[in-house]
């Protein structure tokens, strides 16, 4: 029995490694994403209300993604979900098809704040689908001050007391921002600047580390956080009384985009389905599952609180490429400013 | 014995070859790595340039190298000043007492080291064991910050590395002659004087390939740094690796990782000079 099992798995192993292109009939459409991106019951609903055959294809890297859609020249997929970044390739390379906003009723669903962005400037080819946005979360408990943004971080109250994530670019940009400067500023003598600004922050700064940084805002070693999206969900998970601050310089983004392949086989169906994702109750379900930022403005009522950034926020920004001399100077700026933590 | 000779190159080659491909291969790569330029978008373009050494000379990154070199010194000193006299103990024990004393330093090895790492932070943070010890005391009445300073990295490379230094000096250690003590004491050398003059002498090579053994690593473990220092020291190993998954700068990390290959390789030949003269002068 044992010996069984393996020779499937074994089969089940080498036939997934051949990579065969997924071939869909006429009445199937193939949804190329990451895994784990939709509740089963979404998908089940989209397959019985319409009776399309929904073939569920994943890949880990948006690289592999880009490496296999542009192999078959934007076609053998129909609906593919990606980070931000590397949709700005997809389009420049031809392989997104612009959209026929006519054929999405529920295209004014979506919430302009993460629309007009710079892979997508004039929204011809994308559906948000979920954000990712760090943000600032503190212990009323053990901070006395009232934190809106931040340059609420530089202020001494809060004295070894910050936790933060570990992305250099991310928290140059924060920086940036505070100075109310682009997150991708490429001015050197300006990073420059943002430099010597990241520096004054640095004796309020407690640790400085990427994975599980909640932790240290649970247990208390910490007192304010700059956290990742997932991060800011366990924290809440764990402790419902601590503060989220959406700062009012604005949001740092990462967007997650929906598109239809150039060449996608049944676009018919790719509408479709993308019309579906776009209703308010399918929507909230997604996001509930995912935990990512909800993207839906109509959907912002029926989503879990804590997954809606409230309508006093309306500006947002995408760290994206910049110069290499740019990306240097913001690599010493952290350099010096860890340094200059201790 | 000719033939047993040429038999034993033969058992010998696939080490050769190993040791050539996977260890002289990538130095060889490395160092060529280091004179190359960093691609503007991502690898490498092979052109010739000694940017990356400049750049290391540049305040940021020299500090890095200054603060690497100082964490290394302090764990080495304590290192040393604990792990001696453990040692130096350990070999004067009895047979079973040195088993039993092997036995409890091994142990900890069983759990992987990221994990006592872990441990330590269990221990040293606001809510942990330390400040609830020192607080029930009566000795603090506010919890001390302890995790995540200078202090925690130094206590936990000397955690890590401890072992090394003791086993290190217990060797040379258990090789003494007790009797050439006996001897001393009997022509009339006071305890502390024949322990200066022969036992220490005599172990002093087990110290110094302890301290080799415990300075060289002390400077690359920099995720000991990064756990219980919360990043705020930056160590050479941190910068070598936040340039080769972060920057996307490798030439650069190959230049530093070549510069820290050299400091090693100076302190390990003099270490081996000092070792040297001890053995000529009769001591070593």
């Amino acid at each position: 029995m044992k010996k069984v099992a393996a020779g499937v798995l074994c089969a089940a192993l080498a036939a997934s490694s051949m990579a065969v292109p997924v071939l869909a009939d006429d009445n199937e459409m193939v949804l190329y994403t990451w895994e784990g991106m939709f509740p089963q019951e979404v998908l089940d609903g989209f397959q019985e209300e319409t009776g399309i055959k929904l073939i569920y294809s994943n890949f880990d890297t948006d690289e592999t993604m880009l490496e296999k859609l542009s192999m078959a020249k934007g076609g053998d997929y129909d609906v593919i979900i990606a980070d931000d970044y590397i949709i700005e390739t997809v389009v420049q390379e031809g392989l997104a098809e612009k959209l026929d906003k006519e054929k999405l009723t529920g295209y004014d669903n979506i919430n302009p704040l993460y629309q007009g962005q710079f892979y997508d400037p004039d929204d011809e080819y994308t559906v948000p689908y979920g954000a990712g946005i760090p943000l600032i979360v503190y212990d009323p408990e053990m901070v006395d001050i009232e934190i809106k943004g931040y340059n609420d971080l530089w202020n001494p109250e809060l004295e070894d007391s910050i936790a933060l994530t570990a992305n250099y670019r991310v928290i140059n940009g924060i920086t940036n921002l505070a100075l109310g400067k682009s997150m991708n500023e490429e001015d050197v003598e300006s990073i420059q600047e943002t430099g010597e600004k990241l520096l004054e922050l640095a004796p309020n700064v407690r640790l400085i580390q990427d994975d599980n940084t909640q932790n240290a805002l649970l247990s208390g070693e910490a007192s304010v956080a700059f956290l990742y999206t997932s991060q800011v969900m366990a924290a809440l998970a764990e402790n419902p009384d601590l503060e989220v601050v959406y700062p009012e310089e604005g949001l740092g983004f990462g967007i997650m985009g929906m598109f239809i392949a150039s060449d996608a086989p049944d676009k018919d169906a790719a509408y479709q389905f993308v019309d579906y994702i776009l209703r308010p109750e399918i929507a909230a379900q997604c996001f509930d599952y995912m935990g990512y930022y909800c993207t839906n403005k109509a959907a912002d009522d029926l989503v879990d609180p804590k997954l809606v950034v409230p309508d006093s926020v309306t500006g947002g920004e995408i760290v994206q490429n910049v110069s290499q001399e740019a990306e240097e100077q913001y690599n010493k700026n952290w350099t010096e400013f860890r340094a200059a933590c201790d | 014995m000719r033939r047993r000779r040429s038999g034993s190159v033969w058992m010998i080659l696939p080490l050769y070859i190993f040791t050539l491909i996977f260890v002289a291969g990538p130095l060889i790569y490395m160092v060529a790595l280091s004179f190359a330029t960093a691609n503007e978008v991502h690898g490498v373009d092979w052109i010739f340039t000694l940017d990356n050494y400049k750049k290391i000379l540049e305040p940021v990154y020299l500090d890095t190298f200054v603060q690497s070199f100082q964490l290394a010194l302090t764990s080495t000193a304590i290192n040393c000043l604990v792990g001696y006299p453990f040692g130096y103990f350990m070999a004067k024990m009895s047979e079973s007492g040195k088993k039993k004393a092997m036995l409890f330093l091994m142990l900890p090895f069983w759990v992987n080291s990221l994990i006592r790492l872990y441990g330590w932070i269990i221990i040293l943070q606001k809510k942990g064991l330390l400040n609830y010890l020192l607080q029930s005391l009566g000795i603090i009445d506010k919890p001390l910050s302890i995790l995540y300073s200078y202090p925690a990295i130094v206590v936990g490379m000397v955690y890590a590395l401890l072992p090394f230094m003791i086993l290190s000096v217990y060797s040379s250690a258990e090789k003494l002659d007790w009797s050439l003590i006996e001897a001393a004491r009997d022509l009339g050398a006071s305890r502390t004087k024949a322990f200066w003059t022969i036992s220490f002498r005599l172990t002093v090579p087990g110290l110094l390939s302890g301290i080799i053994l415990t300075f060289i690593p002390s400077m690359g473990l920099f995720f000991i740094a990064d756990i219980l220092g919360g990043n705020k020291i930056v160590l050479v190993g941190s910068l070598i690796q936040e340039q080769m998954t972060r920057v996307g700068n490798w030439p650069f990390a190959a230049a530093m990782a070549v510069v820290m290959m050299v400091l090693t390789t100076i302190m390990i030949a003099l270490y081996r000079k000092i070792t040297n003269v001890k053995e000529l002068e009769g001591i070593g």
